[in-house]
C-alpha cells in the first residue's frame, strides 16, 4: 500500500495534502451516511419530542384550550393559578407520598432478588425471566384493571385476609390506603432496575470476596462492606432513573381511580391532573404550564442527586 | 455520493408523506357518524346505518364510545379539524360549540323540506336552537327519575310513593327499606351534580346565574339540608359510603346495586332506564317515578331533550347528512329498532307508532314522561361553558368528597363550593 502510493505521489507534501483531502471527505461521507441512518428517529425526535416541547413552553404562557384557534398570553397566570389550586396541591401531595415510598421499596425488592438470582444455581434463568416478567406486562392497562379487581371489595386480598381472620379494607375507597394499592402494584415491577443490578453484583470481583472470607467476614459483612459499596453507581443509576420514572407515573392511577383521582384525590397523581386539566377541561395553557413545573422539579432533584452522590458514591476508577 | 444523497432524500420524503397521513377526501356518497352510549344504543344505531345503507346506497362510517371518552375524542378531532359531519351532540355543550363555529345551521334544510318537522313540538326544536337557528335536532326527550324495584319495595312492605313526595318522605322510605330488607336504599347516586341543579329548580331558581359567571342562588340552606339527609341514611346504612361507592366508578349498567339487588332504587335519566333494564334480566319489576321535591317546594323534574344529533360546519355534504339524520327522526321503521332507546322520540306519529310494540319497561318510560308533564319544572337553561370544571375540579373534589368523608361540615363545604364555583365561573366574564 505505502509502495504504490509513494510512486503514485512521490513528493511528500503532495502526498500529506492528498490524504488529507481524501480524509475529509470520507468524513463527510460518514457523517451524511450516519445522519441517514439515524434519520427516521431525527425526524420523530424533532417531530414529536423537540417540537412539541417547544411549542408547550410557549403554550404554557397563554389560555390556550385546544377547540378554539384564538387565544392569549396571559403572562404567569397560570403558575401563579397553581398556588391556590387545591387539587394542583393535592396531587403533588400524592405524587412525592408515591414517589418516596415507590423508589426505595422498588430499589431494596429489585436488589435482594438480584443477590438471590445472582447464584448458580439450577433454573436461576428461569427465575429470572418470571421476575422480570411483571415489568414487562405490568404497566399495562389489562394489568391495572386487573389491580382494580383484586383490591375489589370482594376481591382475592380481601378475601386473602378474611382467610386468615384478618380484617378486610375497602382498599380503593379508603383515602388512607387506596394510593398503596398503586403502590404495591409499582413496586411489583423491579423487574429493570433489577436485571442492572444483576449485572451490576457480576461486576464485583470474586477475589474481593474470598479475601473478606478469609478476614472472617460473615454474610452481613460481606454486602454491608464489599458489595454495597462497589454497588453504589448502580444504585446511583437505578434511583435517578426510578425516581423519574415515579414522577411520570400515570396509566395505573387513571385506571385504578376511573380517572378520577378518587378517593379525596388521594391518588390523583401530577400526571393524572396534568392530563384532566389539558383533555378533560381543556385547560391547555395550564397543562403546559404544569408540565414544565414537573420538568423543572425533577431536573432539580436530579442535579441534588448528583450533587449528593459524591459522599456516597464509589467509583472504582477515579481511586485507581 | 450524490446518488447516495439522493437516495436518502426519497427515503425522507417517504417517511414525511407516511407520517402525515393523507385524510380520506370525501365523496358525495360517504358519509361519518359518531355517538356515545352504551351496548344496546350501538348494537340499534348500527342496525339503523347498516338499514339507510341498504336504502341509499351512501357508504357510512361511524364510531362510538362511552359519554366521557367520547367527548375527549371529539374535542381533540375539532381540534384537528378532522370532525365527522354528524355527530351526537348533548343539551349541556351546543351554545359551547355553537359559539366556536363548529356547528351547522339546519334551519335551510328543515326549510327545504330535507329534515321534516310536521311532527315535532316547537319547544323540542327551541331546546336545540341558539340565537333562534336550529343547531340541532333533539333524538328523544327525556328526565331524571327514580327507578324503583317494586319486588323490593313489596319485600320491605313499603308502598309506591306519591307522584308529589318530598325528600323528607324519601328519607323515611329508605330508612324502612334498609331496616326491613338490609339491602340499600338507593346507589351512590345521590352526590351527583345533575340532582343538586334540579334541587334548586325545586325552588324556582337555577344553580348558575344568567352569565354563568357564579352561582344563581344566595341561600345554601337547602344544599345543607340534602347533603345532611345524605349523610345521615349515610351512617344509618341506608345508603353507600364513599368508601363504599368508590366500587361503582365506571361499573356500567350490569354493576349498578339495583341490578345486583343489592339496591331497591336507583336514580338515573329515564331512557338509561331501558340499558338497566337489560341488564337486569326479563323478570325484575322496575317503575319509573318522580324526583322527590323539597318539602313545600315545586317539581324537580324537568323534560329535557336526551341528546342531538348536529352537522358540523366543515361537513362537505350537509345535505346528506341532513338526510340521514331525518331518517333517523322520522323513519318508522328505523324507530322499531330505535325503540325510544335514546329518549321517548320526538316525533309525535313516531311515538304513537311504538306504543303498541314497547317491551313493558320501554311502555313505563313513555307513561312516566307523560306523569312528569303533568306538573313539570320548566327546563334548566344550558350549562354555561366551565360547569364540566367546576364538577371535576370543584363539585367532586373540593364539596362532595371531603363532606362525605367529614373532613369538612355541610356548610363549610356549601361556602367551598360558593367561593370555588365563583373563581371557575368568574373566567366568563
Amino acid at each position: 500500500m505505502t509502495e504504490i502510493v509513494q510512486s503514485a505521489a512521490p513528493s511528500v507534501d503532495n502526498l500529506r495534502r492528498w490524504s488529507l483531502v481524501r480524509r475529509r471527505s470520507v468524513k463527510r461521507q460518514n457523517n451524511l451516511v450516519g445522519y441517514f441512518f439515524i434519520s427516521p428517529w431525527l425526524i420523530i425526535f424533532l417531530l414529536f419530542t423537540l417540537a412539541p416541547m417547544v411549542i408547550s413552553l410557549g403554550l404554557a404562557f397563554t389560555n390556550y384550550d385546544i377547540l378554539s384557534d384564538d387565544y392569549e398570553y396571559v403572562g404567569t397566570a397560570n403558575f401563579e393559578r397553581m398556588r391556590e389550586d387545591i387539587r394542583y396541591e393535592r396531587s403533588v401531595k400524592a405524587t412525592f407520598k408515591y414517589v418516596s415510598w415507590v423508589v426505595p421499596l422498588r430499589l431494596s425488592f429489585a436488589l435482594a432478588i438480584a443477590m438471590l438470582l445472582n447464584t448458580k444455581r439450577r433454573g436461576v434463568y428461569f427465575y429470572r425471566a418470571a421476575f422480570y416478567a411483571p415489568s414487562i406486562v405490568g404497566g399495562s392497562v389489562a394489568v391495572a384493571v386487573m389491580w382494580r379487581q383484586i383490591f375489589g371489595n370482594a376481591g382475592i386480598v380481601n378475601a386473602f385476609l378474611e382467610i386468615l381472620g384478618l380484617d378486610t379494607y375497602r382498599w380503593l375507597g379508603d383515602p388512607t390506603r387506596a394510593i398503596w394499592t398503586l403502590i404495591i402494584l409499582a413496586v411489583w415491577q423491579f423487574g429493570s432496575p433489577m436485571l442492572i443490578f444483576l449485572a451490576g453484583l457480576k461486576q464485583i470481583p470474586s477475589e474481593l470476596y474470598e479475601v473478606a472470607s478469609i478476614d472472617g467476614a460473615n454474610g452481613f459483612q460481606k454486602f454491608r462492606y464489599v458489595t454495597l459499596p462497589l454497588l453504589t453507581p448502580i444504585i446511583f443509576f437505578n434511583l435517578i432513573m426510578q425516581s423519574i420514572h415515579a414522577f411520570r407515573q400515570f396509566t395505573q392511577a387513571f385506571i385504578v381511580s376511573g380517572g378520577t383521582g378518587r378517593p379525596l384525590d388521594t391518588t390523583l397523581l401530577y400526571s393524572l391532573y396534568l392530563y384532566q386539566r389539558a383533555f378533560v377541561n381543556f385547560k391547555m395553557g395550564y397543562a403546559a404550564a404544569m408540565a414544565w413545573v414537573m420538568l423543572l422539579v425533577i431536573a432539580l432533584l436530579t442535579l441534588i442527586s448528583f450533587w449528593l452522590s459524591r459522599y456516597w458514591v464509589f467509583y472504582e476508577t477515579k481511586e485507581s | 455520493m450524490r446518488r447516495k444523497f439522493s437516495v436518502g432524500l426519497v427515503f425522507l420524503l417517504t417517511v414525511v408523506m407516511l407520517g402525515s397521513a393523507v385524510p380520506g377526501f370525501a365523496q358525495d356518497n360517504e358519509l361519518r357518524v359518531t355517538w356515545w352510549g352504551s351496548q344496546a344504543r350501538h348494537d340499534r344505531t348500527i342496525e339503523v346505518i347498516e338499514m339507510y345503507e341498504a336504502e341509499t346506497g351512501i357508504d357510512i362510517s361511524y364510531e362510538f364510545a362511552g359519554f366521557g371518552d367520547y367527548w375527549t375524542r371529539l374535542n381533540t378531532q375539532a381540534a384537528g379539524d378532522e370532525l365527522a359531519c354528524v355527530i351526537q351532540q348533548d343539551y349541556r355543550y351546543i351554545s359551547e360549540w355553537q359559539s366556536r363555529d363548529l356547528l351547522m345551521p339546519l334551519d335551510q334544510f328543515v326549510e327545504e323540506g330535507v329534515i321534516d318537522v310536521s311532527s315535532i313540538d316547537q319547544s323540542v326544536l327551541d331546546s336545540g336552537s341558539v340565537d333562534d337557528e336550529l343547531y340541532a335536532l333533539s333524538l328523544g326527550s327525556n328526565s331524571q327519575t327514580i327507578i324503583i324495584d317494586v319486588d323490593a319495595f313489596e319485600e320491605a312492605g313499603v308502598e309506591l310513593p306519591a307522584a308529589d313526595w318530598t325528600w323528607a318522605d324519601f328519607e323515611a322510605i329508605a330508612l324502612q327499606i334498609h331496616e326491613e330488607t338490609g339491602i340499600w336504599a338507593i346507589g351512590p347516586t345521590l352526590p351527583e351534580i345533575a340532582l343538586w341543579q334540579s334541587l334548586y329548580l325545586g325552588y324556582g331558581k337555577n344553580v348558575y346565574n344568567e352569565d354563568g359567571t357564579g352561582l344563581g342562588y344566595d341561600d345554601d340552606q337547602p344544599l345543607i339540608d340534602y347533603f345532611s339527609m345524605i349523610i345521615r341514611l349515610q351512617d344509618e346504612g341506608a345508603v353507600p359510603t364513599q368508601e363504599e361507592a368508590a366500587e361503582f366508578i365506571d361499573a356500567g349498567p350490569e354493576g349498578t346495586p339495583i341490578v345486583t339487588g343489592r339496591a331497591a332504587m336507583d336514580y338515573r335519566w329515564s331512557n338509561q332506564v331501558i340499558a338497566v333494564a337489560e341488564a337486569a334480566g326479563e323478570d325484575r319489576n322496575f317503575i319509573l317515578w318522580t324526583l322527590p321535591r323539597p318539602v313545600e317546594g315545586n317539581s324537580q323534574n324537568f323534560i329535557k331533550p336526551s341528546m342531538f344529533f348536529s352537522i358540523t360546519a366543515d361537513c362537505d355534504n350537509p345535505e346528506e347528512a341532513a338526510r340521514f339524520i331525518n331518517f333517523f327522526v322520522n323513519d318508522l321503521e328505523a324507530n322499531e329498532v330505535l325503540l325510544a332507546e335514546r329518549g321517548v322520540p320526538i316525533s309525535t306519529v313516531v311515538a304513537e307508532h311504538l306504543l303498541p310494540l314497547l317491551s313493558p319497561i320501554d311502555a313505563n318510560t313513555f307513561e312516566f314522561l307523560a306523569m312528569v308533564a303533568e306538573d313539570p319544572a320548566p327546563l334548566m337553561p344550558p350549562d354555561p361553558p366551565g360547569a364540566a370544571d367546576l364538577r371535576d375540579n370543584v363539585y367532586t373534589p373540593l364539596f362532595v368528597e371531603p363532606v362525605l368523608f367529614k373532613l369538612i361540615s355541610v356548610e363549610e363545604g356549601a361556602q367551598m363550593l360558593r367561593d370555588e364555583a365563583a373563581f371557575v365561573l368568574g373566567e366568563n366574564e
